[in-house]
C-alpha cells in the first residue's frame, strides 16, 4: 500500500468515527431526561415536559376507541426508580373542539409505579389528547399525549347481530356496582324521534343513588356510525331517578346505549341493547 | 280428436293462467316482520307536523297567507325577477330541474325539495339552520340567489304590504326608509354592506330585523304547509295491510314489488331513506364526487359552527322558543370528523321527478345514482351503504320501485 493512500485510509476511518459517536451523542438522552427508559414494549412512552418523570401508557386493547377505555400508565422517575403514592389527574381533551369531558376518570394505585384507569371515556370520534399531571412531594409535572385519530366509527363493523338480544330495560352495571332501568319517553321508540328517558339508578342494596352524573355514547356495532345527537343527562328527579334528553335513533335494527355512571359510590358502566323497528 | 286437442289447449291455459296469477300472489306475500316495514314507510304512518315552537305564526292561516304571497314575491330582489319560487316551483313539485340553484347567479349546490319540509330538523343540504323560518332568510341575502337585503325587505314591506303586515303581526317599526341605507346587511362576505349595518343605529338595525324575521316566519309558516299526498306506493302498502293482495297486485307493477323487496331487505336502502318520508333526516358521507369547478364542500362538518352561531337559530332572541325547546340544537352532534363531507338524507317522495340528484346535482338519472351506489369501491364504502351484490336487472327494479313513490304535493292555497 502506498503511503499517501494509508493516509486518505486513516482520514476515512477518523471521518467515519466522528459520524457514528456525533449520532450516537444525537439520539442519546442529555441532562434531566438521561436515565429514562421505556420498559414494556407495546406501551406508549413520554417523558414529562420539565423532564421529572417518564410515562408509559398501555391501552387496553391497543388501540383508543369511542366510549369507555382502560390504560395503565407506569410512571418512573429520572433515575428509572418506580414513583409510588403520586397524585395523577388525567384530562381528556379535543384541541380542535375546545373541549374535553365532564366525567373524571377513576385512577386506582396498584403499587410499583403502575396507576390503573378506568372509564377514559371518549365521546366522538376525532383528535383527541390526554393532559396527565403527576404530582409527587410538591414536584409537579405534565405529559401530553396525542392521538390524532380517534376512530369514532367503523371500528367493529364487523361484529354481526347476535342471534338473540337482551333488550332489558333494568340492566346490572359491569362492576356490578348499579342496578340500572330506563323508562322511554314514547314507547315503543320511534325511529327518528327525539325523546327523553327517565333513569333509574339503585345501589347493590337497591338503594336509590342520589348526585350521579351519567355520560352517554350509542352506537349500531353493525354500522358504526353512532348517534345523530349528542345525548344529555339535563335534570335529576328525586329517588335516584334522572332525566337523559336527547335520544334519537337514525336507523332501524341492533343498537347499543352505555351509560357511564359517576357517584361518591364509584364509576360503572351499563348497556343496554335496543332493537329498534 | 279434435275436441281432446281443444280440451287440452284450455287445460293448458287455464294452468298458465293460473300459476302466473299465484305467481303475482306470492309477490305479493309479504311477512309480519315486512308488514310493520311496509306500515312504517306508509304515508299513513305520518303523524301531524309538530308545531316549530321558534315561530309563533306557524299553523296561523293569515301568515301562512302572506308568506305564500312572499313565497312568490319578486320584489324581493335585486333584479325584481327572482322569487322563492324561482327554484322552488310549485309546478315542478317546488324543485326546480338544475344541478346547481340559479338565482341572480349560481350557488354552489342544487336546490332542495320542500315536500315534507315541516318535519326536518334541519335545513339546507348541511343543515346549517333550524327552522324553516331562518332558512327562507338566507337566500334572500344571498348574491347568488336573491342578491337582496333586509333593509330593502324592510322598505318592500312598508312600501306594499303595511295593512297585511300589520293585520298578522301588529304594528309596524317606525322607519325612515328615505335615511336607510338600502345595502345594509351583516354580512361577512361583503365589508360595504357590513359596515353600512354596524353603524346604523340600534333601534333601526332592531325595527329592520323584526320586519325580516317576520317575513321569515310568514314564508316558513307557508312552505311548512307543503305536504306529500298518498303515492301509489301507499296505496299498495294500504291494500296489503288489508290483506287484499288481488287490489295491491294491481297497484303496483311486479317490477315495482320486486324493486320494494330489494329496498326494505336486501339492498338495505332503508338504512338512511326509512320513515314515511324516506329519510332518516340525518347526514352521510356518501363519496360522492365534487364537480370539477366547484370548490370543495365538507357539508355538514362546517354547518355545525354555522347553526350554533347562527342570528336566527332556535336559542336567538329572535326565535319565539323556550330554551328548553330547543331540543334538536341542544342535543345536535358536534362531531365534525364524523360529518365532514356528509349531506342530509333527501326524501324520496317524488324522488322521479326530481332529477338531477345529489348535493350538486352529480348523476342526472336516477339510474345513475343506483349504479353509483352499486359500483362503489369496496375499500370506500362505508358500513352504512353496503347494497348487498345488486344485479342490474335488480336496480331497474329499485329504479322501478321508486316511480311509485310519486304524487303531487298538497299545500296551503288560501281561502
Amino acid at each position: 500500500m502506498k503511503k499517501g493512500n494509508f493516509q486518505i485510509l486513516l482520514i476515512l476511518t477518523f471521518m467515519l468515527f466522528t459520524v457514528t459517536v456525533s449520532a450516537h451523542m444525537k439520539y442519546k438522552p442529555k441532562g434531566k431526561i438521561q436515565g429514562f427508559t421505556k420498559h414494556f414494549e407495546k406501551s406508549l412512552f413520554k417523558i414529562t415536559q420539565k423532564g421529572y418523570y417518564s410515562i408509559e401508557m398501555i391501552i387496553n386493547g391497543d388501540i383508543l376507541k369511542q366510549g369507555s377505555n382502560e390504560v395503565d400508565l407506569v410512571i418512573h422517575d429520572s433515575k428509572d426508580r418506580d414513583v409510588t403514592g403520586a397524585e395523577i389527574t388525567i384530562q381528556p381533551w379535543m384541541p380542535e373542539m375546545g373541549h374535553g369531558i365532564d366525567i373524571e376518570p377513576e385512577i386506582v394505585e396498584k403499587g410499583g409505579g403502575l396507576y390503573h384507569v378506568n372509564n377514559l371515556v371518549i365521546t366522538m370520534g376525532g383528535h383527541w389528547q390526554f393532559k396527565i399531571m403527576v404530582s409527587k412531594n410538591g414536584i409537579s409535572d405534565t405529559a401530553v399525549f396525542d392521538f390524532p385519530e380517534v376512530s369514532g366509527m367503523a371500528m367493529h363493523h364487523n361484529i354481526k347481530r347476535p342471534e338473540k338480544i337482551d333488550t332489558s330495560r333494568s340492566q346490572v352495571s359491569e362492576k356490578g356496582i348499579y342496578r340500572v332501568s330506563y323508562k322511554p319517553e314514547i314507547n315503543p321508540i320511534r325511529i327518528n324521534t327525539l325523546h327523553a328517558w327517565i333513569v333509574e339508578i339503585r345501589d347493590r342494596k337497591g338503594n336509590p343513588v342520589k348526585g350521579a352524573r351519567i355520560t352517554v355514547t350509542g352506537d349500531m356495532p353493525e354500522h358504526g356510525h353512532g348517534m345523530p345527537t349528542e345525548p344529555q343527562m339535563v335534570e335529576e328527579l328525586p329517588e335516584g331517578k334522572y332525566i337523559i334528553d336527547g335520544m334519537k335513533f337514525q336507523m332501524p335494527g341492533w343498537w347499543v346505549i352505555k351509560l357511564h355512571i359517576h357517584s361518591s359510590i364509584g364509576m360503572d358502566t351499563v348497556t343496554f341493547q335496543l332493537d329498534i323497528q | 280428436m279434435k275436441r281432446v286437442c281443444l280440451f287440452i289447449i284450455v287445460i293448458l291455459i287455464l294452468a298458465i293462467y293460473t300459476s302466473s296469477v299465484s305467481a303475482r300472489e306470492d309477490l305479493n306475500k309479504w311477512t309480519e316482520r315486512e308488514k310493520q316495514t311496509l306500515k312504517s314507510l306508509w304515508l299513513g304512518s305520518l303523524p301531524p307536523p309538530s308545531k316549530d315552537p321558534s315561530n309563533r305564526y306557524d299553523g296561523n292561516p293569515d301568515a301562512i297567507k302572506l308568506g305564500m304571497k312572499f313565497f312568490f314575491e319578486n320584489r324581493f330582489s335585486g333584479n325584481k325577477k327572482v322569487s322563492c319560487a324561482t327554484c322552488h316551483p310549485v309546478n315542478m313539485n317546488f324543485a326546480d330541474s338544475l344541478p346547481l340553484a340559479h338565482g341572480m347567479g349560481f350557488t354552489k349546490r342544487r336546490t332542495m325539495p320542500l315536500i315534507g319540509v315541516a318535519y326536518s330538523p334541519w335545513l339546507f343540504w348541511d343543515g346549517r339552520k333550524d327552522s324553516t323560518w331562518a332558512q327562507a332568510l338566507g337566500p334572500i341575502e344571498s348574491p347568488v340567489e336573491h342578491g337582496f337585503t333586509r333593509t330593502q325587505v324592510a322598505v318592500v314591506i312598508k312600501k306594499y304590504y303595511k295593512k297585511e303586515y300589520e293585520k298578522v303581526f301588529g304594528k309596524l317599526p317606525e322607519l325612515d326608509e328615505k335615511l336607510l341605507p338600502l345595502m345594509a346587511k351583516p354580512s361577512t362576505e361583503d365589508p360595504v354592506a357590513l359596515k353600512l349595518w354596524v353603524t346604523l343605529p340600534e333601534k333601526t338595525k332592531k325595527a329592520i330585523n323584526e320586519i325580516y324575521v317576520n317575513v321569515g316566519k310568514a314564508i316558513g309558516a307557508f312552505v311548512r304547509t307543503i305536504m306529500p299526498t298518498p303515492a301509489p306506493f301507499d296505496r299498495y302498502v294500504e291494500a296489503i295491510l288489508k290483506g287484499d293482495t288481488e287490489k295491491a297486485s294491481e297497484i303496483l307493477t311486479p317490477m315495482q314489488v320486486k324493486g320494494l323487496r330489494l329496498f326494505i331487505g336486501k339492498a338495505k336502502c332503508i338504512n338512511c331513506h326509512n320513515g314515511p318520508l324516506f329519510t332518516d333526516y340525518d347526514f352521510h358521507n356518501i363519496h360522492v364526487p365534487q364537480p370539477e369547478g366547484l370548490p370543495p364542500d365538507d357539508g355538514r362538518a362546517s354547518a355545525i359552527v354555522k347553526v350554533l352561531t347562527d342570528e336566527f337559530n332556535c336559542l336567538s332572541p329572535y326565535s319565539d322558543a323556550k330554551p328548553w325547546q330547543c331540543r334538536t340544537i341542544r342535543f345536535m352532534s358536534t362531531d365534525v370528523f364524523k360529518y365532514k363531507n356528509a349531506f342530509k338524507t333527501p326524501t324520496l317522495r317524488n324522488v322521479a321527478e326530481r332529477a338531477p340528484y345529489m348535493h350538486a346535482g352529480q348523476f342526472s338519472t336516477l339510474h345513475d345514482v343506483l349504479h353509483f351506489y352499486r359500483d362503489m369501491p369496496e375499500d370506500e364504502r362505508p358500513p352504512d351503504l353496503e347494497h348487498g351484490e345488486l344485479t342490474d336487472q335488480e336496480l331497474v327494479y329499485i329504479e322501478e320501485f321508486l316511480k311509485s313513490l310519486s304524487s303531487p304535493p298538497e299545500y296551503f292555497k288560501g281561502k
